[in-house]
């Protein structure tokens, strides 16, 4: 009798496996940077599988929590939340899961990613795991929901211990979090008997580093006008560094094709678009549904989503001159430059200074803010990014989405207000 | 309010709690006094008080509504922050010399970046405040409160000694003491005063110069002991939830039958029922340990959810309560989730709790009166 | 012993005469602007009905409902939400659950096996889901209250209706139409939708069968049939007018009230 939260994840890993074989007899032009990324997909839940079914330990972790100290510990992980949208792949049990989410007698003004967490943790849809590093970064939510699996009748007996987050960002509060990081490291030894060799960690972080050393290029290459990048592939680098290939050398890789790729265009002076016409700035990270309105975008409106919150994370490297350096910057990499985290957390001088820089960098158009239901510090920032763009003359939009809930506000919905928006700007 | 104590020093709780800056308060400005707002239970009074200054905790009583805070917060913030921040735009809270923000929840810690930003302020700051509440948060928070001592001092000029700190402490410490004497009262079988009426005590006492609050406040208690109220209600009711200053609100259920005799609020128990530490060494360290770690906390605290619901039902057994009232404002996270899981809690306790969704402006008196009668009635009373 | 229950709702006034137990007559009457008058006039028509002289003739009443604070012949009120479900569980014993759709307010009790009130979850705060949102719609789909759910039950591929707010499906309901949707297959979309909002508020207490609707939109079968979908479970039909269980509820508080005097 298998367990549900096992069935789950098995469900997903052939959904990979289907979904790989299927992009492998079609190629396209983004397949083969498409296909590593499922196969990375592919090989998490085979490795989450088979740790559960061999008795291995298994860390329920986010990807805020220093994933390169996890590679160099050995220790396998998943995220909690993301079954909601299957490790970016698109959930094909999304409209079951929202059914089941709004069985739970939680109001839906909650994040609706939170509330589905908070079904899947009762509903025993995840494996359950010999440890828990939480999460309680950036929001009330995430703190919410972490609260509610500790008390859960399903996870109160796993050990948890999360990392606290200072509300800063400077040297003082990047020491502070360096700490936290280093009980984290212990708590992990204490659960899974796995041990923190720091030269092995040294290894790791040297491979992110040139992962996210390619990935600043490519983000570079992305200011070409017209974007040689192509929002499909635009979470393959948080999924990559953050996620899946940690440390590992096929990540890089994947990075190096995805360079490539970005450098033939620039050269050919071809963007992604046959025909760019509007630049725009995606203030949030993908929904669900964003294979709905994406494509339509680029179809109808000549629209290119040239930055998102998932690719832009301007991550300072490592210094892996030693332990003391090495947790430091890791520190700061997780409070700064963890997607989404970054423009959430602490005063709004950070994401403004984020939607300055990237709107004069990246030439945009105009700023979309999806205003997204579970963002309530953003809710109560669209004075401020109003303000931003008036004073950079750049259109703003503020939509009012559910990223992980298409009947909130229908694709078709988005659609409508997007073009009157355009039309109204004069844009495209 | 409508009451039935006959009391002037009552009127005057009564009348702090319905204004922002009430005739003692606005009498310390006239006499040149200087008054600091701040957001949020974890700031430490005791420290504005140690400068000269006089605390305030800020609430937007007399909004009518938020056509100019539209503009920088969305419908889907909390009525709390928007009425706030509304009044702030329209220059109702000019008589504070200073604002102390700290990031209690994701509503209220842009009132800072938007205060900051779009109404003239000279001093403005805002704290650190950590989700987790272990001796290396305590430390980090008293770094965060050393470092407020050092920019109040500065900014207002005053040197803030320990021996100041201190003398605040116990200050502060005695009227935790009167108020919980208040609350005391409320454990008779006929409680003297009603939870209304103790709310109105409650914010007045987060609103003028601690020192005439205290007096006011025996004054008051030396009135109400030994008394008895009619006794007329059907039941003992605690409220738990957060930022509730609106008499009012607890009126109406008080007058469906409901007696609220305690709670668990951002303005009651959980500002006097444990005092400051005495006894420390250091007294921004003591401060520190107090308003973190001591005091029973707020769900946007990690790891405390068993704290908090042992403290709620050690409060339903100390006051002999037959029900609890969770109520929290549309939109918050933190309570949403805790009240979900309390009401579980509750039930196996067999505690009845009924939940309740409001606005930070107290409408729709006809539902809330519907909603507290069933309660009463599921309760059999 | 004869005792009366008077409902005095937003959109209906109900009164229920009932002598040892039984229901000797009942009456339901548009509401006016006036609950007082309301109140007067449903209880007189009852007690004519129930072939009474007088009200004076009544032992005990109890009024209920959104205007319950302005019936002045009434000894006591109590809650709609006590009432309802002590209607419904005198009604059919069985019931565990009640969904109680109104004129403006739709509310949602579980109970035990007395009719005993344990948990209970209102909408008040909009349309969605009450009287005022059918009558909305077969206004703009011009076609009465029983034409709403006659068409409902004949869509086979009912549309989808994303609005949360009325208002909002309302202009949703004129774009399918000018869309060319069918016709039945609008109705039943938006059968489904408050449907789908009943089935939350029902999980917010915890279904336990049998449910059963009251109210006056319970008539509409077409509702009926979106909410077992939606449930999953069979809503058991209520032996008299499901509108009248509020006052059958008051009404039997009422002789219970007298049992406990004396």
């Amino acid at each position: 009798m298998v367990d549900k939260g096992l069935e789950r994840t098995i469900a997903e890993r052939d959904h990979f496996e289907f979904l790989l074989k299927f992009l492998e007899e079609s190629p396209s032009e983004t397949s083969h940077l498409l296909i590593p990324l499922v196969r990375a997909n592919l090989e998490h839940y085979k490795d989450t599988v088979r740790c559960i079914e061999e008795g291995k330990p298994v860390i329920a972790s986010y990807f805020s929590n220093a994933p390169e100290i996890f590679t160099a510990m050995d220790i396998h992980w998943y995220c909690p939340v993301a079954a909601a949208f299957a490790g970016a792949g698109a959930n094909p049990y999304l409209m079951n899961d929202l059914e089941g989410t709004d069985k739970l007698a939680v109001s839906s003004d909650i994040c609706t990613l939170l509330r589905m967490a908070m079904y899947y943790t009762e509903a025993g849809l995840l494996p359950r795991p010999t440890a828990i590093v939480g999460m309680i970064i950036p929001c009330d939510g995430i703190v919410a929901l972490h609260e509610a699996s500790r008390r859960s009748k399903q996870w109160r007996d796993i050990p948890m211990f999360a990392p606290d987050p200072p509300y800063f960002t400077d040297e003082r509060s990047i020491d502070y979090f360096a700490q936290e990081l280093r009980r984290m490291v212990d708590f992990l030894t204490e659960h899974t008997g796995q041990k923190l060799d720091i030269g092995r960690l040294r290894e790791v972080v040297e491979v992110t580093n040139e992962q996210y050393k390619l990935w600043q290029e490519i983000n570079e290459l992305r200011r070409a006008v017209p974007c040689p990048f192509n929002w499909g592939v635009g979470g393959g680098p948080f999924a990559l560094t953050q996620n899946r290939w940690v440390g590992d050398s096929r990540g890089l890789e994947w990075f190096e094709a995805a360079l490539a790729d970005s450098e033939k265009r620039v050269k050919a002076g071809k963007g992604w678009l046959e025909n760019e016409r509007i630049r725009l700035l995606w203030f949030d990270v993908h929904p669900t549904w964003f294979f709905d309105l994406a494509p339509w975008l680029e179809e109808e409106w000549g629209a290119v989503i040239v930055m998102d919150m998932f690719s832009y994370c301007p991550y300072t490297l490592v210094d892996t001159l030693n332990e003391e350096t090495m947790f430091h910057d890791l520190a700061k990499r997780n409070l700064m430059d963890t997607t989404m985290v970054r423009q959430a957390v602490g005063v709004a001088d950070n994401f403004a200074s984020d939607i300055v820089r990237i709107v004069k960098d990246y030439k945009i158009d105009c700023v979309v803010w999806p205003a997204h239901m579970g963002h309530k510090d953003g809710a109560a920032s669209v004075g401020i990014m109003r303000e931003v763009c008036r004073d950079l003359g750049v259109p703003f939009l503020s939509i009012g989405i559910d990223t992980f809930d298409p009947r909130y506000t229908t694709p078709d919905e988005v659609k409508n207000r997007m073009s009157q928006f355009f039309t109204a700007m004069g844009l495209g | 309010m409508e009451t039935n104590l006959k009391s002037k020093v009552f009127q005057e709780f009564s009348d702090a709690a319905e204004t922002l800056a009430n005739p003692v308060l606005q009498h310390w400005k006239d006499q040149g006094g200087k008054v600091v707002g701040y957001f949020c239970s974890t700031v430490p009074e005791e420290i504005i008080t140690a400068a000269g200054l006089v605390p305030f905790r800020m609430r937007a009583t007399g909004s009518t509504g938020t056509e100019e805070s539209d503009a920088y917060y969305s419908s889907i913030n909390c009525s709390f922050p928007r009425h706030c921040f509304n009044q702030a735009l329209t220059g109702d809270f000019k008589f504070l010399d200073g604002v102390i923000c700290v990031n209690s929840c994701d509503h209220v810690r842009r009132i800072y970046d938007n205060w900051k930003r779009f109404v003239p302020t000279d001093f403005i700051e805002v704290m650190s405040l950590p989700r987790k509440t272990g001796q290396d948060q305590v430390d980090w928070y008293t770094d965060e409160l050393a470092m407020l001592r050092d920019k109040i001092g500065k900014y207002f000029g005053v040197e803030i000694t320990d021996d100041l700190l201190w003398k605040a402490v116990k200050l502060h410490n005695e009227t935790r003491r009167l108020q919980k004497k208040l609350y005391e009262l409320r454990k008779q079988e006929k409680p003297p005063i009603t939870g209304a009426e103790t709310l109105a005590v409650m914010v007045a006492g987060t609103a003028m110069p601690k020192e005439q609050y205290n007096e006011k406040l025996r004054e008051l208690l030396d009135e109400l002991s030994g008394t008895e109220g009619p006794g007329s209600h059907r039941a003992r009711l605690m409220i738990v939830g957060g930022i509730l200053d609106d008499p009012a609100y607890v009126k109406v259920i008080e007058d469906q039958g409901g007696l609220v005799v305690t709670d668990s609020t951002c303005f009651g128990s959980r500002l006097m029922w444990i005092e400051v530490n005495e006894n420390a060494s250091d007294p921004v360290a003591a401060l520190a340990q107090y308003y973190l770690t001591d005091r029973p906390s707020c769900p946007r605290m990690y790891g405390e959810h068993d704290n908090r619901t042992q403290y709620v039902i050690d409060m339903c057994r100390e006051f002999n309560c037959d029900g609890v009232i969770g109520e929290r404002l549309i939109f918050c996270d933190s309570w949403l989730v805790e009240h979900y899981m309390l009401g579980q809690d509750l039930k196996a306790a067999g505690i009845p709790m009924l939940k309740m969704d409001r606005e930070y402006l107290t409408s729709g008196i006809g539902q809330l009166r519907t909603r507290a009668q069933a309660f009463l009635e599921t309760m059999g009373r | 012993m004869l005792v009366g229950g008077c409902d005095v709702g937003s959109a209906t006034g109900k009164a229920v005469v009932m002598k040892d137990g039984e229901i000797t007559s009942y009456v339901i009457i548009p509401s006016t602007t006036k609950p007082e008058v309301t109140a007067r006039t449903v209880m007189d028509e009852a007690i004519e009905k129930a072939g009474l002289s007088s009200i004076e003739d009544l032992d005990y009443i109890v009024g209920t409902g959104y205007g319950r604070l302005k019936v002045p012949f009434a000894n006591e009120n109590v809650s709609e939400i006590t009432c309802h479900a002590r209607g419904a569980h005198w009604l059919s014993p069985t019931v565990r659950t009640v969904v109680d759709i109104g004129g403006q307010d739709c509310k949602v009790m579980s109970m035990d096996d007395k009719g005993k009130v344990l948990e209970f979850v209102m909408n008040d705060r909009c349309a969605a889901g009450t009287g005022r949102f059918f009558e909305a719609m077969a206004r703009v789909l011009d076609c009465g209250l029983e034409g709403l759910s006659r068409l409902s039950l004949q869509g086979k591929n009912p549309a989808a209706i994303t609005s949360q707010c009325s208002v909002f499906a309302e202009s949703e309901v004129v774009t399918l139409v000018n869309e060319g949707v069918e016709l039945v297959d609008i109705v039943a979309g938006l059968h489904n939708s408050i449907a789908g909002r009943l089935n939350s508020m029902v999980r917010k207490v915890g279904l336990v069968e049998d449910v059963a609707l009251t109210g006056g939109c319970a008539k509409n079968d077409g509702l009926a049939k979106a909410l077992e979908e939606k449930l999953g479970v069979a809503v058991k039909k209520l032996p008299q007018d499901p509108q009248i269980a509020g006052a059958i509820g008051a009404a039997l508080i009422a002789e219970e009230k007298l049992d406990g005097q004396s």
